[in-house]
């Protein structure tokens, strides 16, 4: 019961990082992209990049929370 | 720590000094996957055009992609690490889009072949860093220079955990995105034995649909983001002078 509740409990945690960094990676390249129209691909390929890790921290806790549930 | 739906069927029994080398259906897909990068990028530059085919064109992209993201890098050395960066990407890049296929071992969620890539990485970059600035210069550049001597021991130990995360984070951030991308599906898919009612089950399928196109963008990220990773950490041990 109390491994249930931690694995929610640790990829609700991550999630809320995560989502919070991902966020405001939108939020800045959206306003780069809008002040520099012409940098438009380097930033979409960056911004893909950034989400990619932070989207990977994220799924490292859901790995625990598994290894949580299948203990 | 195997997660993933598919299991593993051993197909011919095999041991070599104790250690178990079986052949097993995911061995069979790293085969599988191997030959048709080599037959792909063999077929495309065999009888190269000036006037490039479509396949010729596609390996021509990869290529011309990786060489300008990897040109200030590796610096004259690109000839050396290039082709192992671009292997790396055509051969993550085949086995995650294998793995999507119904029925076949999606072995880039399997932590063991992560790891061994992982690994291979971690060898290829001090492998590089010995090559281009010889053995004992290169273990020398990992102290800062002008460094007390009561701090030596500290920054020795931060160090080697500072590199013993770098092959760790590759092996765990391509499993753990492989593994989770089919763990979605399945629990959408799940959803129509869990609520058994003909009316809901459309929105699963659908549902599938979406995170299918998703998943085929993420093995394309993730294959860039390891060939990445790779070609920044040769990059920073050959300019580790």
């Amino acid at each position: 019961m109390m491994g249930l509740l931690a694995a929610g409990l640790s990829i609700a945690i991550a999630g809320c990082g995560a989502a919070l960094g991902i966020g405001l990676i939108g939020a800045k390249s959206v306003e780069s992209m809008a002040r520099q129209p012409e940098a438009i691909p380097a930033i979409r390929v960056t911004m893909i990049i950034a989400i990619a890790f932070v989207e990977s921290i994220a799924l490292y806790a859901l790995v625990i929370s598994f290894m949580l549930i299948a203990k | 720590m195997s997660a993933s739906s598919e299991p593993l069927l051993v197909l011919y029994n095999l041991s070599i000094l104790g250690i178990n080398i079986s052949i097993t259906s995911a061995v069979i897909v790293i085969w599988s996957a191997a030959l048709i990068v080599f037959l792909l990028s063999f077929f495309a530059v065999f009888q190269a055009k000036v006037v490039p085919g479509k396949l010729q064109s596609i390996i021509e992209v990869i290529y011309e992609f990786f060489d300008s993201q990897t040109n200030e890098l590796f610096g004259e050395q690109k000839n050396r690490w290039l082709p192992f960066v671009l292997a790396l990407f055509c051969f993550i890049l085949i086995c995650n889009l294998l793995g999507m296929v119904p029925g076949v071992y999606p072995i880039t969620a399997n932590i063991n072949v992560t790891a061994a890539l992982a690994i291979a990485v971690f060898l290829a970059y001090h492998l590089a860093g010995i090559l281009s600035s010889g053995f004992g210069k290169y273990f020398k550049s990992f102290i800062p220079k002008d460094v007390p001597l009561w701090a030596l021991p500290l920054l020795i130990i931060i160090e080697i955990l500072s590199q013993l995360a770098r092959p760790f984070s590759l092996a765990i951030r391509l499993f753990a995105n492989m593994t989770a991308g089919h763990l979605i599906t399945l629990t959408i898919l799940s959803l129509i034995i869990i609520y058994h009612n003909i009316w809901i089950a459309g929105f699963p399928f659908l549902g599938r649909i979406a995170i299918g196109l998703f998943e085929i963008f993420v093995a394309f990220v993730q294959a860039y983001v390891f060939a990445y990773l790779a070609a920044l950490y040769i990059g920073l041990a050959i300019q580790e002078h």
